[in-house]
């Protein structure tokens, strides 16, 4: 017993001190040029000064909302895949981001968004809401939620809102079109000090509440009768917690976009390392999650600098070929 | 009476404060976002205040040494803080968001509106001429534009106008709205646009073939302007292909335009739809200053008036 709370302490305290890790190279480095040995008396004293400018006002605002939106969309991620027990479930998988997606092109194609630029996630969110809203009602009839057809309405909800969306881009005028498309390729840029603060608000609210369901969670990975024999309130836990994937996919992709692959990658190098409890795994999928998307983030700003990459581009090509390289290493083995 | 005159006096001091104010404030670290506004910068002779700028700011040569912060719709907003700027021009493509982040910086954000015709482009030089302190140097370039304009419009009165159908895009087949500056290329250099009157962009090569153009321009923006070239000849029935009147225009001209460059494409395009009559300005008088949409249509401040009334007197009217 004591050997394994040690093991998960180790775990915990080693993401935690990789996503310091992260943190302090994602200051560092960017096209200014600041140098390592420099940021810390910056930070200090530097007030005013156009470096602490940039790091305070440009670097550290992406650092904090990328730790928010990796650390929700893992922990989406890591819920959806023991609630579902498939491993290819991810948060937007349930039509969600589809719905953010369309949300935010019908903001654009009418020009809200000139009104102020806080309209935006504000119409991503409703469009979540509206989809999160049609697949509960859709499946939770008769007091059971259908979790194939929960599957299968938010993949049909997504293709529906994906064609959509591109009749919307065929009708638009090429500013709005790039305004559409710059925004679904996902960016961590946010103005707006305020909705980082809500985020990071809510997806850390939304961590300590799954927490409630760690052993549900487990109890699921068995299979839903094993469950309900265990003595899980079955359909309630399974609503509640699709709830708290949603609205964690929901803010997300309101706030930031489209970054794929870290709510399905993560969950798995998650569990490889740290195994299947959720105990610990929902807290490391957290801490990895942010972790991994602050380090995309500064990969795609700096890369091919001043030009900056999509930072969906990267977490895609980084976290797919680790994961095909993992795979294969642990088959060999 | 002596309240109203002290209430004059007050405003008049205002005013003119203003004004001294304004004269030492002109921006000298200035930083562009659009080529359009590059070129612009160094036509008024500001070039030198300018410190970053877009990789696709390709003219005028010295604006390829220029440091680069990105390109007209993602900007790296760290590069730009670093710069220290005066002040951002940008155009409507930039992220909107970038525009708010630079704002909440405390960086000046100025954006110019696209331009939807000839005198739009003009008005948007005049309005970048008064932000540098330029605002001579604008009127003089807009009126001689305006003038080449006219004397265009003057040698082609009378000529036959024929058909022509401009395309932007290739997949999805894309043409000009009347809402579109590339609109009046056509209409200036006494053309018709088959395609005026529509109002979304996307076009069908079924009605293109209906209307039959006797011009077919394609302007190459990312699209092979030989294939598509290819692709029309391959319509016998089409007049344009039988005639052979199918041309490729470069796009990096047509596409960010200034009055100057507006002027150069509107002579070449003029070349094209009417090639008995080759149309050079240099040889035509100026004509009588009564039409020139650039400076009629110039939105309403005092200073934007200047550049007709100067017109007015030097020909004698």
């Amino acid at each position: 017993m004591n050997k394994k709370l040690v093991n998960r302490v180790f775990w915990v305290l080693m993401l935690g001190g990789i996503l310091l890790c992260v943190v302090i190279f994602s200051l560092a480095v960017g096209p200014a040029g600041i140098p390592v040995k420099k940021i810390i008396p910056i930070l200090l004293e530097g007030k005013g000064t156009v470096e602490y400018n940039i790091l305070f006002d440009i670097r550290l605002p992406r650092i904090i909302l990328g730790f928010a939106i990796g650390g929700g969309l893992s922990l989406a991620g890591i819920i959806l895949q023991g609630m579902f027990r498939n491993p290819l479930v991810e948060p937007y998988t349930l039509g969600i981001s589809g719905g953010a997606a369309l949300g935010v092109s019908l903001n654009i194609i009418f020009g809200l968004y000139k009104i102020g630029v806080l309209t935006l996630p504000f119409f991503g969110f409703l469009g979540a809401a509206a989809v999160i809203m049609l697949v509960y009602f859709l499946n939770m009839r008769k007091g059971v939620v259908k979790l194939q057809g929960l599957l299968l309405n938010g993949v049909m909800i997504s293709f529906i809102s994906s064609s959509l969306i591109m009749l919307i881009m065929s009708l638009s005028r090429s500013e709005d079109l790039h305004g559409i498309v710059f925004w679904i390729m996902g960016s961590l840029e946010e103005p707006d000090w305020a909705i980082i603060k809500i985020t990071v608000f809510v997806t850390l609210t939304l961590l300590v509440v799954s927490y409630l369901f760690c052993l549900d969670l487990n109890a699921f990975s068995l299979g839903e009768e094993e469950a309900l024999h265990l003595g899980v309130p079955i359909e309630r836990t399974k609503r509640l917690l699709f709830i708290i994937a949603s609205l964690l996919t929901g803010f997300s992709v309101s706030v930031a976009g489209m970054i794929g692959f870290v709510g399905l990658v993560v969950p798995h190098f998650v569990r490889m390392f740290v195994g299947s409890d959720h105990r610990i795994s929902l807290i490391a999928a957290f801490l990895a999650g942010g972790a991994f998307l602050i380090f995309c983030d500064t990969l795609a700003r700096t890369i091919i600098a001043p030009l900056e990459l999509p930072v969906g581009v990267i977490t895609g090509i980084l976290g797919g070929s680790l994961f095909v390289y993992a795979l294969t290493k642990r088959e060999v083995k | 009476m002596r309240l109203r005159l002290q209430a004059i006096m007050f405003f008049a001091v205002l005013l003119l404060q203003g004004s001294v104010l304004a004269k030492e404030d002109y921006p000298q670290r200035i930083i562009s976002l659009g080529p359009a506004i590059t070129e612009e910068l160094y036509l008024l002779g500001a070039g030198d205040r300018l410190v970053g700028c877009t990789v696709y700011c390709q003219r005028p040569d010295e604006a390829k040494k220029k440091e680069k912060i990105g390109t007209v719709m993602e900007v790296n907003l760290e590069k730009i803080v670093a710069l220290r700027p005066d002040v951002v021009l940008m155009t409507p493509l930039t992220n909107s968001r970038a525009k708010e982040k630079l704002k909440n910086l405390g960086i000046k954000v100025i954006e110019f509106p696209a331009a939807k015709d000839f005198s739009g482009i003009c008005s948007s030089f005049l309005e970048l001429g008064r932000i540098l302190g330029k605002e001579k140097e604008a009127g003089e370039i807009v009126k001689i534009a305006g003038n080449k304009v006219d004397s265009l419009t003057l040698k082609l009165r009378g000529l036959s106008k024929p058909r022509v159908f401009i395309q932007v895009g290739a997949k999805p087949l894309v043409t000009v709205t009347e809402d579109s500056f590339a609109n009046d290329f056509i209409e200036f250099s006494g053309g018709v646009n088959i395609a005026k009157g529509i109002r979304y962009a996307r076009y069908s090569r079924e009605k293109v073939l209906e209307a039959n153009p006797e011009v077919i321009l394609i302007v190459t923006m990312g699209i092979n302007g030989e294939k598509e070239k290819e692709v029309w000849q391959s319509y016998k029935a089409l007049k344009a292909a039988r005639d052979n009147r199918i041309y490729i225009l470069d796009s990096y001209r047509l596409c960010s335009p200034t009055p100057v460059s507006f002027i150069e494409t509107l002579e070449t395009i003029a070349g094209l739809l009417h090639p008995q009559n080759e149309p050079r300005s240099s040889e035509l008088r100026p004509p009588p200053p009564t039409r020139c949409k650039a400076l009629h249509r110039v939105g309403g401040g005092g200073n934007f008036e200047i550049p007709y009334n100067k017109l007015k007197k030097e020909d004698g009217v």
